[in-house]
């Protein structure tokens, strides 16, 4: 299964074009079936701003249904209404709720639903369903588990009522579920239910989930098994800081609890086709949602069918979650045409052979090494160091992001596979470029700026030499004794793992961090709150709002980013975790020759693959138009 | 009558080949108007408005000279020739009111990111900026031609289009502003180093426009004059740069601004918490040393305000921004002599500026129509209607006003003794004063409308039926909840207790957060100021979480240290009892992310909890034959916005 997510594809509020391309590649890659964004359904529910709206789907989901079943895939829609855990900011109406209770992450106080309106969320869901079922879709998966009204009406966090919504609480989903197969007679009804919220004090606990389970298994065709609330808002799709298949255990327990056997579905991280396999030999589930691990590789289906390697998902969540008021489209670190298809080519095809030397083995050179190589061109990859992954491998290093070292094994993989020429411990030099008929330059990034002064005697290193020289075997080694500062003016995973490496040895460690909160950019991940809980249990001083400005022999001066007020703190060694340079030396010495990646300006693994992948192509093209020209 | 009190402010002014017919600018500023990167009709209609209500020049938010430059979602493609239908679009229908139009030409530079773009950020030097953090390409030599020459066309585009000229934004988030600044210019070669060098780019940008819209068309360029960063630019090279801009004889006017956008937004759209014209020694510093006309901004929320400015010689053009989004006929009002007829602005920045951070369209917290200029209202029922509101917060006070301005007969009822609701007392703690003009705008409207006003009067079912009305409006607000943990505690109260004066916490006090805006923060510095010692605590990450979207954090931050205000986060109250021996509270208190515990005691405990709705006569008037409205906090307590969007719906709806 490919499940429902949210993409920020559409146009306003219905399906667009670009929806209809990203699930045609799925189901051309073999999905068995795909659940359509979540659209909701009634006018009352605007979540984020390119939200679908059911009322305005309906020929998207036609659209979508006639590009996918020729594939032999079934085209489920989503619907939902996510009530409290909406926004009021597009529709400028009060949220809906069983009762008041803010949101925990907006502190919106929603309004209670009458009865009236209570009608009309019921007929919401049927009336959507009918659109859904004159679309000819295959069927509609219903929404009761994270942002989602259901859920909260389910919920004793959320629903404090005393009618019959409150006594009653599957009341609701039980009357949605029987308005909702009215409209859609023989297809397929599913439900994408919340069975742990995590929140044993209130919330839905797995006994709970199975006597919701025990009343709605006869009327759906299925249920997918998922935990999560307000209260745990980044469980329902983690990061690479849970294990894969972390609801493998609740599946389980929904099951051997369910008097009436449904079909249950296994969510939650799964992106390892064998794991999937396991889970159905073991009788866990009858099908499994492999969601991001296609939106990794779109031919997941078809691939291991055939006993290849997958374009692996490393769970970090930096381009796929995009509730963000930003509205990024979705996207994937290792595959950036994820979300993109109408717009990039596909880099696949067939040229007539030309040499090409790709300068540097970090995941640009790797990437543009791979797509050249797969192209039928003879590719030579000379990579300075002994091993190739450049800067995906020291990211790979970083404490808790160790699932990288997945991307970088692939695509080492496949470059040896496609028979590149591979080069390490080789520093190509000015003759060697100049020799060579076409280049491509991906020699990535070098140790940055630094913004705060150091006296001699201070001990300072930059994160790139903290993780080549320092650490060994996951643990730093050969500092001096005493208290080690990560310095984080970026605030992005890097800092927050290198401080949680460093703490786990048993030093005392301090994080420095310019903003109120640490790791601001893994908002965007899901990981903030977890990482700030996580440093606070490990015992990590937590500097806010501060800014490093001078360090000394044992100890360094902070200060307050908005009082100017400074601070003495102690410390043998800061690590600086900051901002670097391209590494661009070649690249200046001959300004013709295409770069990529970080030797452009330094950013993330998803830029680099981005950029190796365009400049293969563009060199390529040029090439060819050369050849024309000749 | 030619402005009558106004001497400067209605005195016409050249700027090279146009005149303007009066002082007052509109200029530029974001609004997410765009659609797939062009010009909308919302954006059309949004001008006319300050038009038709007599701005003496509008600038537009800026047009994208290249594809590299894409830091927001809706920011208008400039460098795309599709653009030129929709400036046409916006220029006839400025036009069409005699007032003209400059287009701002931008390329931000590496004060953006490559999420939308997919393309490296473009820059004078490889440094992240500081809100977007990521690392940008130094430009070479030949891309530094193609910024220029991207410049050049855009200007091509507009003039195209209509506009009466551009304006180079070379300030808050500009690479322009990137190359002037030797906080982001490190670069070796002609381009950096002495401020000539710096400031090349934008003499050549000069030269490429001023040939790409030749002498009929002005040519305006915005300097800032303190970037407020380490190593920034600062006043003296800001007036250096301007005589070198005059010298060029190729630019007709100079504005001005202070701050960086991704640095010190917060002085740039500074919030009530900064006095009027505090950037005016800006503009006062580029006159003495350049004769082109300046213009002046900063805050500039009255036309008193404004005229003296250039009676005092700071500037020769005022720019009113949220002025204008608060009240499109800012100008005509104070020209006609009805200056308190202006819906003034508060400054409090939550629907304009908040909404531009969150990539959602302009709003405006006291003006339901802005941002939604282009769409239709229905027509107002032929027959004028009775209606009754219950309530004289924002919404009851607004639904009776767009009632009233619809021709419909308005009685206003409010059980206290003044209208205003709970908006008197928020805007009756330290720096929040101009909140108060929200509602003293909307009585102001009420009044001029003839909505009848009943104050010290408590609806009922009874007075309901004697006014016999054909609509119901229930704004009855909000009362305060306890917190399940307060108990009866009497050393437990609300903010609006102290708000008030039912209660007078002294001592040590505990301010428990629960609302993540102002609430919680402005009553610790009430109470700071009154010299108690305050701890503010939240279950959130951070106390006033919303204070950054106002730009309100800052200074927020910069009172809380001066007052001896600490703050504690990620920690939730699970129970309070009396302590005995000082008469004061115990807390004991959860840090959700370690799961540790501990007490905490405070001779007060001050709760900002979400209030419950007051909304005691909604189920008794369903039992009525009546059209009813329940709106504002009276639904659910939210903020002061939400109850004007309803309250204005509601007037609508009748």
């Amino acid at each position: 299964m490919f499940g429902p997510h949210e993409t920020n594809l559409g146009r306003g509020r219905a399906l667009s074009g670009r929806h209809t391309a990203y699930y045609a590649a799925r189901a051309a890659g073999g999905a068995g079936l795909l659940v359509t964004e979540i659209a909701s359904v009634h006018e009352s529910d605007w979540p984020y701003e390119r939200a679908p709206l059911a009322a305005e789907c309906g020929p998207g989901w036609s659209e979508i249904v006639s590009a996918v079943r020729p594939h032999g895939t079934l085209v489920l829609a989503g619907l939902g209404h996510s009530g409290s855990q909406g926004s009021s900011a597009y529709s400028q109406t009060a949220l809906w709720a069983p009762s008041r209770v803010p949101d925990v992450a907006t502190r919106e106080l929603p309004m209670e639903l009458g009865d009236a309106e209570i009608t009309a969320l019921i007929e919401g869901f049927a009336s959507s369903a009918g659109i859904a079922a004159e679309s000819d879709v295959d069927g509609v998966e219903l929404n009761a588990g994270q942002h989602s009204i259901l859920r909260q009406f389910l919920s004793g966090l959320t629903n404090v009522r005393s009618d019959a919504w409150g006594t009653d609480k599957a009341r609701l989903l039980r009357e949605v579920l029987a308005a909702v197969r009215s409209r859609l007679g023989d297809r397929l009804l599913g439900v994408r239910l919340c069975c742990d919220e995590l929140a044993p004090w209130a919330g839905i606990t797995p006994e709970h989930a199975v006597q919701h389970v025990r009343q709605i298994a006869d009327s759906v065709d299925y249920l997918v098994v998922v935990r999560g609330s307000a209260m745990a808002g980044s469980a329902t799709r983690p990061d690479l800081h849970t294990d894969p298949g972390f609801n493998v255990e609740l599946c389980g327990e929904i099951r051997s609890g369910m008097d009436i056997l449904a079909p249950i579905v296994l969510q939650g991280s799964v992106v390892d086709p064998a794991q999937a396999q396991r889970a159905l030999d073991e009788g866990v589930a009858d099908l499994v949602e492999m969601t991001r691990a296609q939106i990794a590789d779109p031919e997941l289906v078809s691939k291991t069918a055939a006993g290849q390697r997958i374009r692996p998902c490393s769970l970090s969540n930096a381009k796929c979650l995009v509730r963000d008021n930003r509205n990024p489209i979705v996207t994937c670190t290792a595959e950036p045409r994820s979300g993109h298809e109408t717009v990039d080519p596909a880099p696949d095809g067939r040229d007539a052979p030309i040499p090409v030397l790709v300068v540097g083995g970090g995941p640009a050179g790797l990437e543009a090494a791979r797509v050249l190589a797969g192209r039928g061109h003879r590719v030579r990859l000379a990579e300075r160091s002994a091993e190739l992954g450049g800067a995906l491998r020291l990211a790979a290093l970083v404490g808790g992001r160790s699932r990288l070292g997945t991307l970088a094994d692939w695509l080492i993989e496949q470059v040896y596979a496609l028979g590149v020429d591979v080069h390490t411990g080789v520093e190509v030099g000015l003759p060697e470029l100049d020799t060579a008929e076409h280049v491509l330059l991906a020699t990535g990034s070098r140790q940055g700026r630094r913004e705060f002064s150091s006296t001699a005697a201070a001990n300072v290193l930059d994160d790139g030499e903290f993780y080549t020289r320092v650490l060994r075997d996951g643990v730093p080694a050969a500092l001096p004794a005493g208290p080690i500062v990560v310095h984080d003016p970026v605030g992005g995973p890097v800092g927050v793992g290198t401080a949680e490496l460093v703490v786990a040895a048993g030093v005392e460690t301090a994080i420095v961090t310019p903003d109120q909160v640490v790791g601001t950019q893994l908002a965007v991940t899901g990981d903030l709150a977890a990482a700030n809980a996580r440093l606070q249990q490990a015992g990590v001083t937590l500097h806010k709002s501060s800014l490093l400005r001078e360090v000394r022999a044992g100890g360094a001066t902070l200060e307050n980013r908005f009082t100017g007020r400074q601070q003495e703190i102690r410390c043998a060694t800061v690590i600086h975790c900051g901002h670097r340079l391209p590494e661009d030396i070649l690249g200046e010495q001959r300004p013709e020759l295409p770069l990529a990646g970080d030797c452009v300006a330094p950013r993330t693994v998803h830029e680099a693959i981005l950029e190796g992948r365009r400049a293969a192509l563009e060199l390529v093209s040029r090439s060819k138009t050369l050849a024309g020209a000749g | 009558m030619s402005g009558g009190q106004y001497r400067y402010l209605f005195s016409p002014l050249r700027l090279g080949p146009l005149t303007v017919r009066n002082r007052v600018v509109f200029s530029a500023h974001l609004t997410n108007y765009a659609e797939d990167g062009l010009p909308s009709e919302q954006h059309a209609a949004y001008y006319a408005a300050r038009a038709a209500g007599g701005a003496g020049l509008i600038i537009t938010e800026e047009h994208s000279t290249h594809p590299t430059d894409w830091p927001y979602e809706k920011l208008i493609h400039g460098f795309n020739p599709s653009a030129i239908p929709g400036y046409r679009r916006i220029t006839e229908a400025v036009h069409a009111h005699d007032v003209p139009i400059l287009a701002q030409l931008n390329h931000n530079g590496g004060q953006a990111s490559s999420m939308y773009s997919r393309l490296p950020v473009w820059a004078p030097s490889p440094i992240a900026d500081p809100m977007f953090r990521e690392v940008p390409k130094a430009v070479s030599t030949g891309e530094i031609v193609e910024i220029v020459r991207g410049y050049a066309t855009v200007a091509e585009h507009c003039v195209a289009g209509g506009f009466d000229g551009v304006e180079l934004q070379c300030s808050h988030s500009s690479i322009v502003r990137g190359f002037l600044s030797p906080a982001t210019n490190i670069r070796t070669d002609s381009y950096g180093g002495s401020l000539p060098n710096r400031a090349r780019i934008l003499l050549e940008i000069v030269d490429a426009v001023r040939e790409a819209i030749g002498p009929r068309h002005a040519l305006g360029v915005r300097i800032c004059g303190d970037e407020l960063i380490d190593g920034g630019t600062t006043i003296d090279e800001a007036v250096h740069v301007a005589t070198m801009v005059e010298s060029t004889g190729k630019v007709d006017y100079i504005n001005t601004s202070i701050g960086v956008a991704t640095a010190t937004l917060f002085m740039i759209e500074a919030s009530m918490h900064i006095p009027p014209g505090y950037a005016m020694f800006i503009p006062s510093a580029i006159r003495q040393k350049v004769s082109l006309p300046v213009v002046g901004v900063g805050r500039f929320k009255d036309p008193v305000q404004a005229e003296r400015a250039l009676a005092d010689g700071q500037c020769d053009l005022v720019g009113v921004v949220r002025g204008q989004i608060a009240d499109a006929d800012f100008v005509a009002k104070a020209r006609a002599g009805h200056a308190t007829d202006i819906r003034t602005c508060l400054s409090c920045n939550q629907e304009c500026v908040g909404r531009m951070g969150l990539n959602r369209w302009l709003g405006c917290i006291e003006n339901p129509v802005t941002g939604k200029e282009s769409v239709r209202l229905p027509t107002p029922s032929a027959r004028s209607r009775q209606v009754l509101v219950i309530g004289g917060g924002p919404a009851g006070l607004q639904a009776a006003s767009t009632a009233a301005q619809r021709g419909h007969r308005v009685t206003l009822v409010e059980r206290a003794e003044r209208t205003g609701g709970q908006v008197a007392l928020a805007a009756s703690v330290p720096s929040r004063a101009e909140f108060l003009d929200v509602t003293r705008n909307l009585l102001t409207e009420c009044r001029r409308y003839g909505v009848r006003i009943r104050t010290g009067v408590t609806a009922d079912l009874g007075l309901v039926s004697a006014e016999q009305p054909d609509a119901v409006v229930l704004a009855t607000g909000a009362t305060p909840d306890r917190p399940w943990w307060a108990g009866e505690l009497d050393r437990i109260v609300d903010i609006r207790s102290v708000l008030d004066g039912t209660a007078s916490p002294h001592g040590t006090v505990v301010l428990v957060d629960d609302l993540g805006f102002h609430q919680a923060t402005s009553v610790a510095e009430l109470l700071a100021d009154r010299g108690c010692a305050v701890r503010v605590i939240t279950s959130g990450m951070v106390v006033g979480q919303d204070l950054g979207i106002t730009l309100d954090m800052e200074t927020w931050n910069i009172r809380a240290d001066a007052k001896g205000i600490t703050q504690d986060t990620d920690v939730v109250v699970m129970g309070g009892a009396p302590d005995e021996e000082t008469g004061g509270v115990t807390l004991t208190i959860l840090r959700h992310t370690t799961g540790e515990t501990f007490e905490l005691s405070a001779d007060w405990v001050v709760c900002a909890s979400h209030p419950r709705p007051a909304d005691e006569l909604w189920a008794d008037l369903s039992t009525m034959d009546v059209v009813a409205h329940r709106i504002g906090d009276c639904l659910t307590p939210r903020r002061a916005h939400a109850a004007v969007i309803e309250g204005h719906r509601a007037g609508v709806a009748i």
